[in-house]
C-alpha cells in the first residue's frame, strides 16, 4: 500500500511538473533527447516500485 | 507516387493474410502457449492504443505544438503507472462480473439498462472520428504511395478489405471468451509499426543526420528558422490533454483489451512500466523524422503528417511509412470494431428485443455481430467522407477524446463514491455530451463554428482554442451536475449494493434469500424458456462445472453461487442488463419467506480470498476474525450454528468427525436438508424451547450413540445477523460407564438376595437332605430307598443352583487382592452351560463341551464363567434351531485356546472392527446392550489373555468362532478348584 501511495504521489507531481520539464522544443543549449531520458527514468523508477511491490507481496 | 495501386492492394491484402495465419496458428496450438499466453504479448497488444494518430497525427501535432505531441503517449502511460489503484479493482469488478466493456460496467453500476445503452451511443458518437482519422490516413497512405483514384475511394476498398477480415475473425472467435489468437494478432500488429517507426527513425538519425549530436547542431543551427513556427505547448493546455489522453483508456477498444483480454494482475502490473516503455519508442522517432524531413525540405502535399513518405525516393521506405500506418490503422479498426459491435449487440440490440427462446442463440448473436462490425467500419468511412475530408487529424482525435473523457466522471465515482446514484451519472453525462456535441462533433460536421456558451467567471477561456475550452467546459459541467443531481436524489437499494460491489477495498456482502428453482435440472428447465433449451443446457453445465458442483446439488448457498455464476456467464454472452433480466425473470429469488440477512458464509470465503491485499487495521482485524473463526472450528466439542432463516452456517471439525460429513458439503443447506439423523435431531433442539437436550439416543454407522445438545439463541444488534449456535457432546461413553454402574449394582443386588435366598432356603434343603438320609436308615423298602436318594439328588441340585448364582452374583466386580488359581476349563464350561439352561432359554441348541478335563488355566474361576456366560449367550443367540454350538480347548504355546464355533448368521464386517467397543451390537433393539463383549474384552486382557474372532471360520460358508488364548496354569500339584 506504501508503494502504491508513492506511485500516486508520483503520478500527481508528474502531472503537475510535465510542463516544465518536457519544455525546451528546439531550444538552443537543451539537448533534444532530454524528455525521453526524463520519461525513461520514471519507467525505471515504475520498474522499480513494481519489483517492490512483487517483494512486498510475497 | 512509385508503387502501383494492385502492388499497394496486395500489400494491405498480404498485411492482413499474414494476421489471419497468425491467428490461425495460434487457434490450431502451432504457437506454444507460454508464447501466446506470455505478459509482453499482452503489453505489445496494448499497444494498439498507438494508432494512426501515433504515426501521423503526431508528427501533424509535433510540427505545431512542440513536445505537446508527448501527451498522447504520456496521458495513458499515467494510467497505466495508477494501475494498481486504477486498472486492477476494475479489472476485478470486469472478471467477477463478466463485463466486457465499459457500457456493461456502468449498466452494472448504475442498474441500469439504459444506461448501458447511453454510455454505447456515445462510444459510438465519439468512436466515429476516431474510426475516420483510421481511414484518412489509409486513403491518403495508398493515394501518396500510387497517385491512383481519390483518397476517398481507395479509403473505401480498404474499409472493405478490412471489414471482410474484421468478419471472418469474428466468425472464429468464441462468441462470449477472451481470445489468444486476439491477442497474437494485435501483438504482431504492434511489433510491426514499431519495427517500422524505429526504421523511419533510424533513416533519418542516421542517414538524414549525422547522429544525435548532428540533429542537435542542426536544431541549434538551420533549424531554429524551422522550429520558429512552433508554440510551445501552454502548461494548461499540456494538463489537459494529459487529462484526455488519460481517459483514452475508456475508448471502447482500450478498455475491451485492458480488462477483457488481459489475462491478469499481473499482467496489467507488469504493463504498468512496459507499456510506457513501448510508448517512448514509438514517440521517439517523430521529431527525427519531422526535423528530417524539415532538413530535406521535402514535400508533403496531403499536409506534414505525411511527412514521412517525402524523406526519400526509396520504394522500402515509402513502404515503411505505410506498412506502420497499415498496422497501426487494422489493429486499431479491428478492435474498435469488435468491441463496438459487441456494445451494439448488448446495450442497442438486445436490449430492444430480448432473446426470448432463440434457436441457436450462438449463431444468431454471431451474425447479428458480424453485420454490425461491418457497419461499424463502413460507418467509419461513411464519417470520414462526409467530415473527416475537410479536418485535420488532430481535430479528428481531439473530438473523439474529448467524447470518450465525458465517462470519466462517472467510472471515477463508480471505483471511489459509493453515493453517486444514477440520475446524478445520467445527468452529468448528457449535460457533458451536450456541450461536446455542441462545442466540437456538430461543428466538425457542419463546418459551422463551436458552439459553447461560456460561464459567468469564465471569460478568460475566451481566446483559448475549441478544444480546451470544450474539454473544460463539458467536464466541469459533467462533474457539478453529477454531484449536485446524485445527492439531491435518492439512490435505489439496488444500485447501493452495486455501489458497494463497485467500490474500491469493498467486500461484497450479498444477501441470503431461498431461490424457487430446487436443483441444477430445474435451473435449466427455467432457462429454457428465455435461452432455448440447448443453450440452457449448455449454460448451466458450464456454470456447475466452474463452481465444481453436481446438478442435483439443492443447497440453498450453492443455488445463491449458481445463480450468481450464470448471470455472470449470460452478461459475458450478453451484457449485464440482458442478463440481470433473464436470471431475476427464470430464476427469481423465493416471495415472502422470512426477512433477507447477509450471506455470512459467502463473505467470509471471500475475505480469505482478499486476505493478501488487506492492510493495516482492515488486516488486524482480519487476523482477529480468523483467530476466532479458528477457535471455533477446532473447538474439540461439535458445534454449528444456523441463521434466521435456518440456513446452516457453520458445522465445525469436531462435529465432522463425530457426524462423518464434511463441513464443505453442508454449509449453506437448511436445517431439513440435512442427511439423517441430523435433520431431525437439530430440529428436535431447535423447535424445543428447553435449552438443551439431553443424551438423545442416535444411530451413526450402525452403532447407537447418545448426544447432548444445548442451544443458544445469537440475538442480532441492530444491524448484526442473528439465529442459532448448538453444541453438540457426545455423552456415549459416559452412558456406558453409567448403565456399567447399575448393571454392577443390579448384579450386587442380586448377590445379597441370592446370598440371603441361599441361606433361608439351604436350611430347609439341609433338613430335607437330613430327613432323607435318616430315610434311608429307617427302612429297608428299596422304592422307599430310591424316593430318599431321588430326595437327595434334588436337594444337591437345588443347592448347587443356589450356590452358582451367588457365585455368578459376586464375580461381576474384580478384585484386584484375589489370588488366581488353577480354573479348569471343561468345568467353567459345564456351568455356564448349565446356568444358561437356568435362564429357560436355549433348549432347542446344543451345546458340545470338547474342552479336555485337564485344560486348566490361571484366573479367577467367577469372572471367566461370567466370560463364558457371554460368549455361549452370544453364541445361542446368533443360532438358528437345532443347531450346535461347540466348545473346543487345545494347548498352544505357553498357554490355553479355547474356541466356541456357531454355526449361526455370523457378524456383519461393518460391525466386526468395532465388536469390543461399548454399545456394538447385532441384535434387535432392546435385546442386547452391546455391553456383553467388552466386557469378556475386559476381563481376558485382566488375565493377559487375547481373543480373536474370526467370522465365518476358515473352511466354513457360515458362523463364527471366537477364540480366547489364556495363561496355562504352572504351578504342579496344586488342587484344583
Amino acid at each position: 500500500m506504501y508503494v502504491y501511495r508513492l506511485m500516486l504521489f508520483l503520478v500527481l507531481g508528474g502531472y503537475l511538473l510535465s510542463p516544465l520539464m518536457m519544455s525546451g522544443w528546439g531550444s538552443p543549449g537543451v539537448a533534444w533527447y532530454r524528455p525521453f531520458v526524463i520519461w525513461g527514468v520514471l519507467i525505471a523508477l515504475t520498474l522499480w516500485l513494481e519489483q517492490k511491490r512483487k517483494l512486498d507481496e510475497r | 507516387m512509385s508503387a502501383s495501386l494492385v502492388t499497394m492492394l496486395g500489400v494491405g491484402a498480404g498485411f492482413l493474410l499474414l494476421l489471419l495465419l497468425c491467428a490461425l496458428a495460434v487457434e490450431r496450438g502451432l504457437v506454444p502457449t507460454r508464447v501466446t499466453r506470455h505478459p509482453l504479448v499482452t503489453t505489445l497488444a496494448l499497444g494498439v492504443y498507438a494508432s494512426a494518430w501515433a504515426i501521423y497525427g503526431s508528427l501533424e501535432l509535433a510540427a505545431t505544438a512542440g513536445y505537446g505531441y508527448l501527451t498522447y503517449y504520456l496521458g495513458v502511460a499515467g494510467a497505466f503507472l495508477l494501475a494498481p489503484v486504477l486498472l486492477v479493482p476494475i479489472q476485478r469488478m470486469v472478471r467477477t462480473h463478466q463485463l466486457a466493456s465499459l457500457a456493461d460496467l456502468f449498466a452494472f453500476r448504475y442498474r441500469s439498462r439504459w444506461v448501458g445503452s447511453l454510455v454505447t451511443l456515445i462510444s459510438l458518437l465519439a468512436v466515429l472520428p476516431l474510426l475516420a482519422l483510421q481511414v484518412q490516413t489509409m486513403g491518403n497512405a495508398i493515394y501518396l504511395m500510387t497517385g491512383a483514384a481519390s483518397p476517398a475511394s481507395l479509403a473505401l476498398a480498404f474499409c472493405l478489405l478490412l471489414a471482410l477480415f474484421d468478419m471472418l475473425f469474428v466468425g472464429r472467435r468464441r462468441i462470449d471468451g477472451r481470445h489468444d489468437s486476439l491477442l497474437a494478432v494485435l501483438a504482431l500488429s504492434s511489433l510491426i509499426k514499431l519495427a517500422a517507426m524505429l526504421g523511419l527513425g533510424a533513416f533519418a538519425l542516421f542517414a538524414v543526420f549525422d547522429g544525435p549530436a548532428s540533429v542537435q547542431a542542426w536544431l541549434e543551427g538551420p533549424g531554429q528558422a524551422h522550429q520558429a513556427s512552433v508554440v510551445q505547448t501552454d502548461p494548461a493546455h499540456w494538463r489537459s490533454l494529459l487529462l484526455l489522453f488519460f481517459a483514452g483508456l475508456m475508448m471502447p477498444h482500450i478498455f475491451h483489451l485492458v480488462f477483457t483480454e488481459t489475462r491478469s494482475r499481473h499482467t496489467l502490473l507488469q504493463a504498468s512500466w512496459a507499456l510506457p516503455l513501448f510508448l517512448l519508442l514509438m514517440a521517439l522517432p517523430v521529431p527525427l523524422i519531422l526535423w528530417a524531413g524539415q532538413a530535406l525540405e521535402a514535400e508533403a502535399p496531403l499536409g506534414v503528417a505525411y511527412l514521412a513518405f517525402g524523406l526519400s525516393d526509396s520504394l522500402a521506405l515509402q513502404a515503411l511509412a505505410f506498412l506502420a500506418g497499415l498496422a497501426a490503422t487494422g489493429a486499431t479498426t479491428l478492435l474498435i470494431a469488435l468491441a463496438l459491435s459487441r456494445m451494439l449487440v448488448n446495450h442497442v440490440f438486445l436490449v430492444a428485443h430480448p432473446p426470448e427462446a432463440q434457436q441457436d442463440l450462438y449463431r444468431w448473436l454471431q451474425w447479428l455481430r458480424r453485420g454490425l462490425v461491418l457497419a461499424v467500419v463502413l460507418g467509419g468511412w461513411l464519417f470520414y467522407r462526409v467530415v473527416g475530408l475537410n479536418h485535420d487529424l488532430t481535430s479528428l482525435g481531439l473530438a473523439a477524446f474529448v467524447g470518450m473523457a465525458q465517462c470519466l466522471p462517472g467510472l471515477l465515482a463508480l471505483l471511489y463514491w459509493p453515493g453517486a446514484n444514477r440520475k446524478g451519472m445520467v445527468a452529468g453525462l448528457v449535460a457533458g455530451v451536450l456541450v461536446w456535441l455542441a462545442g466540437l462533433w456538430l461543428p466538425l460536421l457542419t463546418g459551422l463554428p463551436a458552439l459553447v456558451l461560456l460561464p459567468p467567471g469564465l471569460e478568460v477561456l475566451a481566446g483559448e482554442p475549441d478544444w480546451y475550452v470544450v474539454t473544460l467546459v463539458s467536464l466541469a459541467t459533467n462533474a457539478l451536475v453529477f454531484i449536485v443531481v446524485s445527492l439531491a436524489t435518492p439512490t435505489s437499494e439496488g444500485e447501493r449494493a452495486a455501489a458497494e460491489a463497485c467500490s474500491v477495498d469493498a467486500v461484497i456482502r450479498p444477501k441470503r434469500l431461498p431461490l424457487e428453482a430446487a436443483n441444477g435440472e430445474e435451473f435449466k428447465a427455467r432457462l429454457a424458456r428465455a435461452l432455448g433449451e440447448s443453450v440452457a443446457s449448455r449454460e448451466v453445465d458450464r456454470a456447475l462445472d466452474d463452481l465444481g458442483l453436481s446438478p442435483l446439488e439443492g443447497r440453498p448457498y450453492a443455488l445463491r453461487r449458481l445463480r450468481d455464476r450464470l448471470q455472470a456467464n449470460l452478461s459475458g454472452l450478453m451484457g449485464p442488463s440482458v442478463a440481470q433480466d433473464i436470471v431475476d425473470r427464470y430464476l427469481p429469488y423465493r416471495q415472502g419467506g422470512p426477512g433477507a440477512t447477509e450471506d455470512i458464509h459467502f463473505v467470509e470465503s471471500r475475505l480469505e480470498a482478499y486476505r493478501s491485499r488487506l492492510t493495516g487495521l482492515a488486516r488486524e482485524l482480519d487476523g482477529l476474525r480468523r483467530y476466532h473463526r479458528r477457535t471455533l472450528a477446532r473447538l474439540p466439542v461439535g458445534l454449528c450454528a444456523f441463521g434466521e432463516d435456518g440456513e446452516l452456517l457453520m458445522w465445525n471439525d469436531a462435529l465432522a468427525r463425530l457426524s462423518g460429513i464434511e463441513g464443505a458439503s453442508v454449509i449453506g443447506s437448511r436445517r431439513d436438508g440435512l442427511p439423517a439423523p441430523w435433520g431431525e435431531l437439530l430440529g428436535r433442539v431447535l423447535e424445543s424451547e428447553a435449552p438443551q437436550l439431553y443424551k438423545q439416543p442416535v444411530t451413526l454407522a450402525g452403532t447407537t450413540r447418545y448426544l447432548s445438545l444445548h442451544q443458544a439463541e445469537l440475538a442480532g444488534e441492530e444491524d448484526e445477523p442473528g439465529g442459532r449456535v448448538i453444541l453438540v457432546e457426545d455423552h456415549s461413553e459416559m452412558k456406558w460407564l453409567e448403565d456399567e454402574l447399575v448393571h454392577a449394582a443390579r448384579l450386587a443386588s442380586i448377590g445379597q438376595l441370592a446370598a440371603g435366598v441361599a441361606h433361608e432356603i439351604g436350611n430347609p434343603i439341609t433338613g430335607i437332605s437330613s430327613l432323607a438320609q435318616n430315610l434311608r436308615y429307617d427302612t429297608d423298602d428299596p422304592e422307599v430307598l430310591q424316593t430318599a436318594e431321588q430326595i437327595q439328588q434334588l436337594t444337591d441340585r437345588v443347592s448347587r443352583i443356589v450356590s452358582s448364582l451367588v457365585g455368578f452374583a459376586h464375580g461381576g466386580r474384580h478384585l484386584p487382592d484375589r489370588p488366581l488359581d488353577r480354573v479348569l476349563l471343561a468345568e467353567v464350561v459345564d456351568e455356564a452351560i448349565h446356568l444358561i439352561h437356568l435362564a429357560r432359554s436355549g433348549d432347542d441348541i446344543r451345546f458340545d463341551n470338547r474342552c479336555p478335563a485337564e485344560a486348566g488355566v490361571e484366573g479367577d474361576a467367577q469372572r471367566l464363567l461370567q466370560v463364558m456366560v457371554n460368549l455361549l449367550s452370544n453364541a445361542r443367540d446368533a443360532s438358528r434351531a437345532g443347531d450346535g454350538v461347540t466348545i473346543e480347548a487345545r494347548v498352544e504355546g505357553d498357554g490355553v485356546r479355547l474356541d466356541v464355533i456357531d454355526q449361526g448368521s455370523g457378524i456383519d464386517e461393518g460391525v466386526r472392527d468395532r465388536l469390543f467397543e461399548p454399545f456394538t451390537t447385532t441384535k434387535p433393539p432392546g435385546e442386547g446392550t452391546g455391553l456383553g463383549l467388552p466386557l469378556v474384552y475386559t476381563i481376558i486382557a485382566e488375565h493377559h489373555g487375547r481373543l480373536d474372532v474370526a467370522s465365518p471360520p476358515p473352511g466354513h460358508a457360515h458362523g463364527t468362532r471366537i477364540s480366547v488364548w489364556l495363561p496355562r496354569h504352572q504351578k504342579e500339584g496344586e488342587t484344583p478348584r
